[in-house]
């Protein structure tokens, strides 16, 4: 451990510290900066997180210094507040005043480090500063914007040492440098995206997001992508019932600081034009009045003679399946489905966020010709919850000739065939709980309202389990949740899940 | 175009043959080689630790001191000669590699050995490109006397040499930023900690070392530590080779020892001014450091401490003498556009910095600047100096602030007579809509 | 790593060019180190490097397109197009412009018909002003390849103009033979 003062305060750190990782923690926040990120190689490009240490004669960046036992450093006195003032200057004085027009605006670390320390007017003419590239696109979801950029190399970093594909480059020298790729490259990799979240100004943002939402206006609900396995931790921004962007979250024990630019885009799909917005009985759209008569009319007052679930559903919404199943067989679905290639990152080749979840409920899946012949065998109509069996042509024609109540989002294949159409949430609109690929337990808490008459599934699911003579239902998701507790064991509480996920009895890989 | 009375590094200099492996050899070259290939390599390091040489490039380190940084029992130890030079008013390694390149490698030699390194590289600016050549032949020369490839002169001991063609980048003559550029990045200084000596090239100890330091070996060696401690100050010790430019009678290159007192110099070496000229002013040690008015320079001698006693530096010694009739203000503009062009532009105080003056700067000359602009220049100033990973920004502002220090008047005949004394401002703190 | 948008042109080095590079890889401790002198041998042999130069680096070197772009950007000796036939680059700086590089330059912006920066239009000339050259006591000074003029004086850039203009590089100040190995300049 080494022991060292900062600003007149004594804090202990282990050996090999960061000096600021120290200065952070002694001031409950970060040094000024740019170059530095927790993932990335140390620049020390940004000149801003320049300290004073006792015995050095000049002032020294923290980031490249390690703790030493006895050091005396300050970060906040008058030879330092001045230097980073005037290091931040440097920083603005060819940066175009964009900041009507850019979406950085609200999160810019240039705001908010000239909000913290700099508040001095501009002492440089419009006409003198450095023109360079504006509104640049350079990859599919990348625009740049290479006047905002303040040079500090974190794109590059990233390229070189997370993605391992070195797209971008800083070109030229002088002020005439310039971020961008090399002619004909684009940053194309699946997670070029975090090259938006990284970068502290806004020389790289989204084109997705482009002119969307002011910042500020934004509501961010903690999620889990629901794009593949790995179940990677996200924020979803959302204003006025409409989410405008994923951000990851951070959760050094799944995705770190990082996910892919495919599971961002997941949030498309709450908006897409083919949702099911309303109960649709024998071809005509109804409301949730006429529900119960339409599934009973099918005949299920003695339940359904078959239930066929996903691995995209939730796993409070599995245990349901199970209870409004009662004697009758729950199939987990087409076993090939949505299965793809992993990369060296973050995509896992399961393209689900929950088959871990059919597995604990020991719901099994299995292939189309399977499927098909377990749908023939069966009497009495079948209830589909999510997914879209019916894509596979032996599933679909076997539902032909059965009655089919389809739980679902989207008018697809299955909801095409079904006799009763029922509009249920997507990830975005409601809450639930997914294991991913490591048997981590993950909640995703809802952030926008549901599209059109859609209803939560769970509630759906307890509806029917009255419908189909039941003798309780349960009332409340978190009722649902108690129940799990026994299934799931190991002193799990699921309505306490901690933030960054909770694996039953430790680690399981 | 030289007179060399002391000829430590310059005893070949302006000989049309003196680059031949038969004359140097004739004249008593690698004789310091086969001697120090029977010395230890500490007593080397010693040696020339006790001869006080300090590192000729700019930075004055003392070079035994810089060698003994390598850790004991490095396995991989790389060794790069600095030809890059690139300083205004500098032109002495040049010299060097033109007339002598074997005294050079001679030097190269004796100091690989001392640190063990097995590789080292030549480094020449692309603008030699007439000068690599020459190099190379020399190079070759050595390799077919066994001075250098494998169990040189039956000692043990391998060394390979290549020479490694610049591409024109001042910043590449910092050592740091001569070692990436060599591992095929862009010549941008690394950050230290490590230090190269630790971790330099391909993250392996690294010794970089000037031409002329380089050169000074040999003699040396041959020599003793004594005896190159007779020429020279206690804390400058040896001979420096001094570029000299401007409308003195004689320019060109010079060996004399330090110490020696400039008005001496000036008028037994220069000859003073050409007719017509009077002498204004000096800039001692290549452009990156602080000018001296005529009067403050003439009372100066020619060593570390002297000159830095007078508020400048020794620096290359690249002494551009500065005539009367020359518009300081013009002339700092021409040095301005200079560290403008040639920062790497890594970070930013230096990058935004240098451009920043030359735009000042050239605002003042176009007659459109106000008093408060000559103040700016002084703040820009405040947020380079000592705030970047390596000198260059400094080296531009201790031009700057020092011409403004010692000849204000001829920028405040540029300003603007009826202009405002602040800049205005567009959008004043505190005004509402 | 996304592929270039722009096809392989057909690019080849001549024998010596290519066995120069195989060389070099096999003398310099890495691939990557061998960058600049692999530039130089492009550039010697066509005088800039292309994008499909920039193919052949990426491929022979196993380095991205970005990192062989930002090598080419960095140093103002490698040029990325086609060059004048002759490109004079006079220095500007400091010592040089004491000396007289103004008038030098003003001159040979007269004789030629372009302003410093421009190529006549003919192709055949293209008048650079650069940083210092190392000749800060021998100037005003111009150079053209690896040749060095020193001293210069109106005169002797007529001279030299009125050389080029009939296809002859005139003899440097630095130009001497080298008797031993090498080449003769």
């Amino acid at each position: 451990m080494a022991k060292l003062t900062i600003d007149g305060k004594e804090i202990e750190v282990p050996d090999g510290t960061s000096l600021f990782d120290a200065c952070g923690k002694a001031r409950g926040e970060a040094l000024p900066h740019f170059c530095y990120h927790p993932d990335l190689s140390i620049a020390g490009v940004c000149r801003l997180c320049q300290v004073e240490v006792e015995g050095m004669p000049k002032l020294t960046i923290a980031c490249n210094t390690t703790v030493r036992d006895g050091m005396v450093v300050h970060t906040r006195n008058e030879r330092v507040t001045k230097a980073s003032t005037q290091i931040l200057e440097m920083h603005l004085i060819n940066h175009p005043v964009d900041c009507p027009i850019c979406d950085q605006a609200g999160e810019c670390g240039l705001q908010n480090q000239y909000m913290s320390h700099g508040l001095y007017e501009s002492k440089v003419e419009m006409e003198a500063k450095v023109n360079k590239g504006k509104a640049e696109v350079i990859g599919p979801y990348v625009i740049l914007d290479q006047e905002r950029c303040v040079l500090c190399s974190r794109c590059v970093r990233f390229c070189l040492e997370v993605t391992g594909t070195g797209e971008m480059g800083i070109f030229n020298r002088g002020d005439r440098a310039e971020i961008g790729t090399a002619p004909g490259v684009e940053l194309d990799n699946n997670y070029s995206m975090n090259t938006v979240d990284i970068c502290p100004v806004g020389a790289l943002t989204s084109r997705d997001f482009r002119f969307q939402k002011r910042v500020w206006m934004l509501k961010a609900a903690s999620s889990v992508c629901p794009g593949c396995a790995t179940g990677c931790n996200v924020r979803i921004d959302h204003a006025a019932g409409r989410v405008y962007r994923l951000k990851p979250r951070y959760n050094p024990e799944v995705n770190g600081r990082w996910m892919c630019d495919m599971g961002r885009m997941t949030y498309k799909a709450v908006l897409e034009e083919n949702r099911l917005g309303d109960p649709v009985s024998a071809g005509q759209t109804g409301n949730w009045a006429g529900v119960s008569g339409a599934v009973a009319d099918l005949g299920t007052k003695d339940g359904f003679g078959l239930i066929i679930g996903s691995p995209h559903q939730s796993l409070e919404e599995m245990q349901l399946l199970k209870l409004l199943a009662g004697d009758s067989p729950v199939h987990g679905g087409l076993a090939g489905a949505d299965r793809s290639e992993k990369d060296a990152l973050l995509l896992d080749a399961d393209r689900t966020p929950n088959r871990k979840g059919l597995t604990l409920m020991g719901i099994d899946q299995g292939d189309g010709a399977a499927l098909a012949a377990t749908i023939k065998g069966v009497s009495g109509p079948v209830l589909i919850h999510g997914g879209d069996p019916a894509a596979d042509l032996a599933v679909a024609e076997s539902l032909g000739a059965k009655s089919v109540v389809y739980l679902g989002t989207h008018n697809n294949a299955t909801a095409a065939l079904a006799a009763v159409v029922l509009p249920g949430a997507m990830w975005a609109e409601k809450a639930g709980i997914f294991i991913n690929r490591d048997g981590r337990l993950q909640e995703f808490k809802q952030s926008v309202a549901r599209h059109g008459n859609a209803r939560e599934d769970w509630r759906i699911l307890a509806e029917l389990m009255k419908v189909t003579g039941k003798e309780s239902a349960p009332g409340s998701l978190k009722a649902v949740r108690t129940e799990l507790n026994a299934v799931i064991g190991g002193d799990a509480d699921l309505n306490k899940l901690p933030e960054r996920g909770f694996v039953p009895g430790g680690e399981v890989r | 175009m030289t007179r060399s009375n002391y000829n430590i590094l310059s005893a070949r200099f302006g000989r049309p043959d003196g680059h031949l492996l038969s004359v140097y050899e004739a004249e008593g070259g690698y004789k310091a080689l086969r001697m120090a290939l029977t010395m230890q390599p500490a007593e080397i390091r010693d040696v020339v630790k006790e001869a006080g040489l300090r590192g000729r490039g700019g930075a004055g380190f003392p070079t035994g001191v810089k060698w003994g940084f390598v850790p004991e029992g490095s396995e991989e130890v790389y060794f790069f000669v600095n030809a890059d030079e690139s300083e205004p008013g500098t032109f002495k390694d040049r010299f060097c590699l033109d007339y002598d390149p074997h005294q050079t490698l001679e030097g190269t030699i004796i100091s690989c050995f001392a640190v063990q390194a097995k590789l080292a590289f030549i480094y020449i600016r692309g603008e030699f490109g007439w000068l690599v050549d020459r190099c190379q032949a020399a190079v070759d020369e050595a390799y077919a006397a066994g001075y250098l490839g494998k169990n040189i002169l039956g000692s043990g001991f391998d060394l390979d040499v290549i020479v490694h063609k610049g591409a024109g980048a001042y910043i590449c003559g910092e050592e740091t930023g001569l070692i990436n550029s060599v591992e095929g990045l862009k010549g941008q200084p690394k950050i230290k900690p490590p230090f190269p000596a630790v971790s330099g090239f391909l993250d392996k100890p690294t010794i970089v070392n000037n031409v002329e330091s380089v050169a000074s070996i040999p003699w040396i060696i041959n020599n003793g530590s004594e005896a190159y401690k007779k020429f020279g100050t206690e804390k400058s010790c040896g001979t420096k080779l001094w570029s000299v430019s401007g409308p003195v009678k004689k320019p060109g290159v010079y060996e004399v020892p330090l110490g020696m007192p400039f008005k001496e110099f000036f008028h037994d070496y220069l000859e003073g001014m050409v007719e017509g000229e009077e002498l204004k002013a000096v800039i001692v040690g290549g452009s990156s450091v602080p000018v001296l008015p005529a009067d403050e320079i003439m009372s100066c001698n020619l060593d570390y401490e002297s000159l830095m006693n007078a508020g400048t530096m020794l620096g290359s010694g690249g002494m551009i003498v500065i005539p009367e009739s020359s518009d300081m203000v013009e002339l700092i503009q021409v040095l301005m556009h200079f560290y403008f062009d040639e920062s790497c532009g890594q970070c930013t105080p230096c990058r935004e910095g240098t451009g920043w003056l030359h735009k000042i700067v050239k605002k003042l000359r176009r007659g459109e600047g106000t008093a408060a602009d000559i103040d700016l220049l002084g703040h820009v100033c405040d947020g380079m100096a000592g705030l970047t990973i390596c000198p260059l920004s400094d080296a531009a502002v201790m031009p700057m602030r020092s011409f403004i220090d010692k000849f204000r008047p001829e920028f405040e005949a540029l300003i603007q007579e009826t202009a405002p004394a602040e800049p205005v401002s567009r959008w004043p703190r505190g005004e509402q809509e | 790593m996304s592929k270039p948008v722009d096809e392989q042109t057909g690019f080849a080095l001549s024998p010596a060019g290519a066995a120069r590079v195989e060389d070099l890889i096999a003398r310099y401790p890495t691939k990557a180190s061998t960058l600049m002198p692999c530039i130089w041998v492009i550039m010697d042999e066509m005088g800039y490097v292309s994008e499909a130069g920039v193919d052949f680096l990426t491929e022979k070197l196993d380095l991205t397109r970005a990192r062989v772009h930002e090598v080419l950007s960095f140093y103002t000796m490698f040029r990325t197009e086609p060059q004048a036939e002759y490109v004079l680059q006079v220095c500007h700086n400091i010592s040089c412009h004491i000396m007289g590089a103004r008038p030098i330059i003003a001159h040979l912006e007269k004789r030629l018909g372009i302003r410093l920066g421009q190529t006549t239009p003919d192709g055949k000339f293209a008048l650079e002003g650069v940083e210092c050259l190392g000749a800060c006591g021998l100037g005003p000074c111009l150079q053209l390849g690896k040749h060095l003029y020193e001293h210069l004086t109106p005169e002797k850039t007529d001279d030299l103009l009125d050389s080029l203009r009939k296809g002859v590089v005139p003899r440097a100040d630095t130009d001497r033979e080298l008797q031993v190995g090498g080449e003769t300049s």
